[in-house]
């Protein structure tokens, strides 16, 4: 079997699952903007895409691709029903305020498209470590805009209170999560620019 | 008249702009402007189509058993993918060739989950056919106003006048972004 030469560490870094690649971007813009839900989602968006990946991993290769990726997908939702039940358990308020964007995760393009694209590629245990840091990749995102939107649009941190003196409501409504988040990719391939060619400069001088 | 207001209506509600669903989507078939139309067309026949069927999902899964919908759903849109599969081979073994390797992208995705959802949410306690197959016509317009919209300006967010940095993808979600913005001012 031809094995791929992907570093493991690339869906945090270099190939971010969400400034980079454009994926899971809804959850981020309607549900981000606040830490609560950002926790709630971190929680939920780990455990679906650990273990569906992890299980679809068993389903033969030798399937027609279409086999595949209906596979794929019913083992995502499958994983979703006690995933819901646990939230709904330590995560009551979140469960609803989440809404439709909770479901929504089991229909995620990391399971859909990168399994096949990419983490199949892959040796079981660089597969598992490559998929933890895409994961990582995506729980760093919506932590950070979670972060940013509710200390600028409600003046709080995790519900506590900060003083701010000015509050830009806007940047928790949809459009301001869109702005932010094209904004902070935007910053993310510039700094990956710099570190780029820093690299090359300095493989250049050795 | 009556267009006008429509058409506002319906983006005001638009599934991209006011709900983010099928952002990703919309994003990964924007990579190539034909893609776009024809996954807009794919999605608009998956979300009508797919909603559709939930009205009966709806029907066969009591209230207590709701933790199984999703599972419903997604077998719903495995369904409409064969059908889909089996159709473009029997039309033309061509595109069914061409079509295969990103008809999944156009089927598996927030926007046709999402709206089934959204018409699920819709019907509470009022299961009428035709309400199912409005929300999901309604959200297949809507993202395929979307994609009008963004093939519009498709080149200038890709020119080279855009800093390297910002080209394509960001510049494409702060686009997003400013309509979305444009259109929670309508409301």
């Amino acid at each position: 079997m031809k094995m791929h030469n992907f570093s493991p560490v690339d869906g945090l870094l270099r190939d971010n699952t969400v400034l980079s690649a454009g994926m899971v971007i809804s959850p981020i813009i309607i549900c981000g903007n606040n830490l609560q839900n950002a926790v709630a989602l971190i929680y939920a968006f780990s455990i679906i895409t650990l273990f569906s990946v992890a299980l679809a991993s068993f389903v033969p290769q030798k399937l027609p691709y279409a086999a595949k990726i209906i596979a794929y997908a019913i083992i995502s939702s499958a994983i979703f029903i006690p995933v819901k039940i646990l939230t709904e358990q330590i995560y009551p308020q979140c469960s609803e305020s989440i809404g439709i964007y909770f479901p929504l995760l089991a229909v995620n393009s990391l399971i859909v498209y990168q399994t096949e694209v990419r983490f199949f590629k892959m040796r079981k245990l660089k597969m598992i470590s490559s998929l933890v840091f895409y994961i990582l990749g995506f729980d760093f995102v919506i932590l950070l805009v979670g972060f940013i939107r509710e200390l600028l649009a409600y003046g709080t941190i995790y519900n506590h209170v900060v003083n701010m003196d000015s509050i830009i409501s806007g940047i928790g409504a949809p459009f301001g999560g869109f702005i932010l988040l094209g904004l902070l990719c935007g910053i993310f391939r510039k700094l990956r620019t710099i570190a780029s060619s820093g690299n090359d400069s300095d493989s250049e001088v050795k | 008249m009556f267009i006008i207001t429509q058409l506002i209506t319906q983006l005001c509600a638009n599934i991209i702009f006011s709900q983010a669903l099928g952002t990703s989507t919309i994003i990964i078939a924007a990579r190539n402007k034909k893609n776009l139309a024809f996954a807009a067309c794919t999605i608009m026949l998956f979300t009508t189509a797919g909603s559709s069927l939930a009205y009966f999902a709806d029907k066969v899964i009591s209230s207590e058993n709701q933790n199984w919908l999703m599972l419903c759903y997604v077998s719903i849109i495995a369904l409409l993918y064969v059908c889909a599969l089996t159709l473009l081979w029997l039309i033309n073994k061509n595109i069914f060739n061409k079509a295969k390797l990103y008809i999944h992208i156009s089927a598996f995705n927030c926007a046709v989950a999402g709206s089934m959802l959204m018409a699920h949410n819709k019907a509470v306690g009022m299961h009428i056919f035709y309400n199912y197959f409005k929300s999901g016509l309604e959200a297949g317009i809507g993202f395929l106003l979307a994609s009008l919209i963004l093939t519009a300006a498709y080149k200038n967010l890709n020119s080279s006048k855009v800093p390297a940095s910002f080209r394509g993808f960001p510049a494409m979600l702060v686009y997003i972004g400013i309509i979305s913005m444009a259109l929670y001012a309508l409301k």
